[in-house]
């Protein structure tokens, strides 16, 4: 690892992250947007194992063990996220976040 | 202290984790059963009170527990108060209030109670790991909570756009969790080692990367990292600029779990806020009292995002005429009112707002209450609702006066108090510019008074279609005369109660 | 040799992440989620997370984006209508301060780190990031957090039974 060192792997998780924002932004399908959400979690994800390797005292695994949690909340929340994306199917028959808008003064 | 010693301390929270199974496991049992509401609120009501008697038994002190994962000290003690109390109040009004149909009370109870121990959490987290996992486990079982009639098409869109706004909250947050551990190699903040300490400390590694050089790069990152964290932080509490899940998220819920959001989450958000404020922009000097410690002026921005929180909220507000969007832009304004106090950077300041957050909590809820009352009988929640109430339901109608009078802040009620104990921290950590803060302030709270006054003219002067007496359950009446009583008594003598405060606020300044 | 794997595993990340904003049908955007969180996997690898490297692939890759897959296929979504990506002034804003918060991000990366190590100690750690170690820290020092995203993970399951079903 003489040419590779922790600022490739932050950029990598720097664009990751932009990738998600982008996507978030852009998206108009609920699905997709959750997607996004699910690469800003990655992004992070990398920034905690780099910073674990290069960062933290020789033997300490405090980056890790975060992105354990990290993956395991990323996967509840899909899950939670994804129902109510199928309840809003069942009651809009659309899940695009620009149709499903009744609630305007 | 480790972990199996740290359970002492933690009892709450361990009857909280059995009152989420039990709850489910008695929904299951009882579903067939006549009284099944009744079972299941009494279970309920039972759960809580075992959870607020071991809150009363917590032992005195300040000690971190599970390795220092979070920390017990009379702070957390008094946010506990503040849960227990709002989750007291959601209890008795849900199984009456016609919103959430009684099939599926008992899963909003275990809901109820898994959302308390996330706020339980929040309240003592002193570990970023812990933060994260705490906001996590409040905002999920809220989109639920926020969706759960879920034949509503109202209330479907709510945790949609809910899910959307705090996935993205919350992986931001997380993001700059990451920074900051990459910056100081630990997710701790508080306690030895922590973030706290090597941000205060000269000869910590931030302070070594300044003597190669490094200093601009990271001190930048630092910031980054720290905005990204406010933002998840803001947008527990509704600030702005994240404050647009708010309106749309209060209006889906059912009320009686809006009455709890606009509570709960807020001062659960607040706790963070003050443990993470004094632990990374100021240390404690002894005869002194607080000092920044970085060249950012943090306080001054909070005081400004705070004027735009209070002024967008309550402006917002004076145009809208559906009562539970108004509540949200009030409850906007109020996280604007309670950021002042943070903005002070003074224990006073963290005093007038734990003062101000349980008044907050008992007139927001009775204001809540009367416009659940309302709905039940007319199924409408518009200003126009109102109309007629002061013949109709004369105490509904007295008691949503004087939970109004006092949001504005009025004396003789509550939330004058408040207010005057916000400010007057503000005037007293002295500067110009702490004073044209408060200024602001006061002049919102006159803006304020406009459309809190609309409500009341609605109630007493406008002439309603129908004129038969409106039925407000006994219940309903019982308390919100008691939590008017409660707001007049402590808009008189509040001495116990900022006693109470700066007994919870003399530990955490020891970091 | 570790370079040019690095290499082809950040390209992979990215090209495949892009492919999430860029393909406006949503299965092809699941699909490449799971090929950018392959790639991660093997970035993790490099970083000597090796437990982390096998959950990324078994959780998110097999779980969760299977779950993101049945949705996409249960709702029947169609491709989402082309020339819709019309730049309001809001998603002009959040775009652009999206770049430049990037930008500073990337520029602050390529400052050299001071507090980075020139060369990764923990590869000469026997049994760095695997099973045993990171199970240890897991179950003493983050015994709580642990208990807690079991409750949550219940919670969430009741959570998703409460929405997605009707009357049970």
């Amino acid at each position: 690892m003489n040419s590779v060192g922790l600022p490739h792997f932050l950029i990598v998780g720097a664009a990751l992250f932009a990738l998600g924002m982008v996507t978030v932004v852009t998206r108009r399908n609920a699905v997709g947007i959750l997607m996004g959400v699910e690469l800003i979690l990655n992004a992070a994800n990398v920034n905690f194992i780099a910073f674990n390797h290069y960062v933290d005292a020789p033997g300490r695994l405090t980056g890790q063990v975060f992105s354990i949690f990290v993956i395991v909340l990323a996967a509840a929340e899909a899950a939670v996220g994804l129902a109510i994306v199928l309840a809003i199917f069942q009651t809009f028959r659309t899940i695009d976040v620009q149709e499903t808008d009744l609630l305007r003064e | 202290m480790g972990n199996l010693p740290s359970l002492r301390y933690f009892w709450p929270e361990s009857i909280l984790t059995v009152a989420v199974m039990a709850m489910f496991v008695q929904d299951l049992v009882v579903r067939r059963r006549e009284h099944r509401v009744q079972s299941l609120t009494i279970g309920a009501l039972f759960w809580l009170t075992l959870t607020a008697l071991a809150t009363y038994l917590y032992p005195s002190g300040t000690t971190p527990l599970f390795g220092g994962l979070i920390v017990h000290d009379p702070l957390r003690v008094f946010f506990a108060w503040i849960f227990l109390a709002a989750a007291l109040l959601t209890i008795l009004i849900v199984p009456k209030s016609k919103q959430v149909s009684d099939a599926r009370v008992g899963e909003f109870f275990g809901l109820l109670f898994a959302l308390m121990l996330g706020l339980y959490l929040m309240a003592s987290a002193t570990d970023l790991l812990m933060v994260y996992l705490a906001i996590e486990m409040v905002s999920l079982v809220s989109y639920v909570l926020t969706g759960f009639r879920r034949a509503d098409r109202k209330a479907n869109e709510a945790a949609l756009k809910y899910v959307i706004y705090g996935g993205v909250a919350s992986g931001v947050m997380l993001y700059g969790i990451s920074i900051l551990y990459g910056l100081f190699g630990t997710t701790r903040v508080v306690g030895d080692g922590g973030i706290g300490a090597q941000l205060a400390d000269v000869s910590s590694r931030l302070f070594m990367a300044h003597a190669f050089g490094g200093q601009p790069a990271a001190q930048l990152a630092l910031v980054v990292a720290v905005v990204f964290v406010l933002a998840g932080i803001g947008y527990k509490i509704a600030s702005v600029p994240f404050h647009m899940w708010c309106p749309d998220v209060y209006e889906g819920a059912p009320t009686p779990f809006t009455a709890f959001l606009s509570v709960g989450p807020k001062a659960a958000g607040f706790a963070v806020a003050i443990r993470f404020f004094f632990a990374i922009f100021e240390k404690n000097v002894p005869g002194v009292g607080w000092v920044a410690v970085s060249d950012v002026p943090w306080p001054a921005i909070i005081g400004i995002i705070s004027a735009i929180t209070m002024t967008l909220g309550n402006f917002t507000a004076l145009v809208q005429t559906n009562l539970k969007r108004l509540f949200a832009y009030s409850s906007i304004a109020h996280a604007g009112y309670l950021l002042m106090g943070l903005a002070a950077a003074s224990a006073a300041g963290v005093q007038s707002i734990l003062v101000y957050l349980m008044i907050y909590v008992l007139m927001n809820v009775g204001a809540f209450l009367v416009v659940i009352s309302v709905s039940r009988a007319t199924g409408g929640e518009h200003i126009a609702d109102l109309n007629g109430l002061g013949t109709r339901a004369p105490i509904a109608a007295l008691t949503l006066s004087i939970f109004l009078f006092s949001l504005t802040g009025i004396p003789p009620f509550a939330g004058f108090t408040g207010k005057y104990l916000i400010f007057a921290a503000l005037v007293q950590k002295g500067g110009m510019w702490n004073v044209i803060l408060a200024v602001i302030g006061v002049l919102n709270s006159a803006v304020s008074l406009f459309y809190y006054a609309k409500l009341i003219k609605a109630m007493y002067f406008e002439e309603s279609r129908d004129d038969t007496p409106m039925p407000v359950p006994g219940l309903y009446t019982g308390i919100l005369v008691s939590l008017g009583a409660m707001v007049m008594v402590l808009g008189i003598y509040w001495a116990p109660l900022l006693r109470w405060a700066s007994a919870a606020f003399g530990g955490t300044t020891a970091t | 040799m570790e370079a040019v794997l690095f290499y082809i595993f950040a390209i992979g990340v990215v090209v495949a992440g892009a492919q999430v904003v860029l393909r406006r049908n949503p299965i092809y955007g699941a699909v490449s989620l799971v090929a950018c969180f392959f790639f991660l996997a093997g970035i993790y690898v490099l970083l000597s997370a090796h437990l982390i490297a096998i959950l990324q692939v078994m959780v998110y890759a097999g779980a969760v984006m299977v779950l993101f897959v049945f949705v996409i296929m249960l709702l029947n979504l169609k491709e989402e209508e082309l020339g819709e990506m019309h730049v309001t002034t809001m998603k002009g804003i959040g775009l652009a301060a999206v770049l430049v918060l990037v930008g500073f991000i990337a520029w602050k990366a390529l400052t050299p780190v001071q507090f980075a190590r020139d060369m990764a100690v923990n590869e000469q750690i026997h049994g760095f990031g695997g099973v045993k170690a990171v199970g240890n820290v897991l179950y003493r020092s983050s015994v709580l957090p642990f208990e807690v995203t079991s409750l949550l993970l219940l919670v969430a399951v009741v959570s998703a039974v409460v929405i997605a079903k009707g009357k049970i």
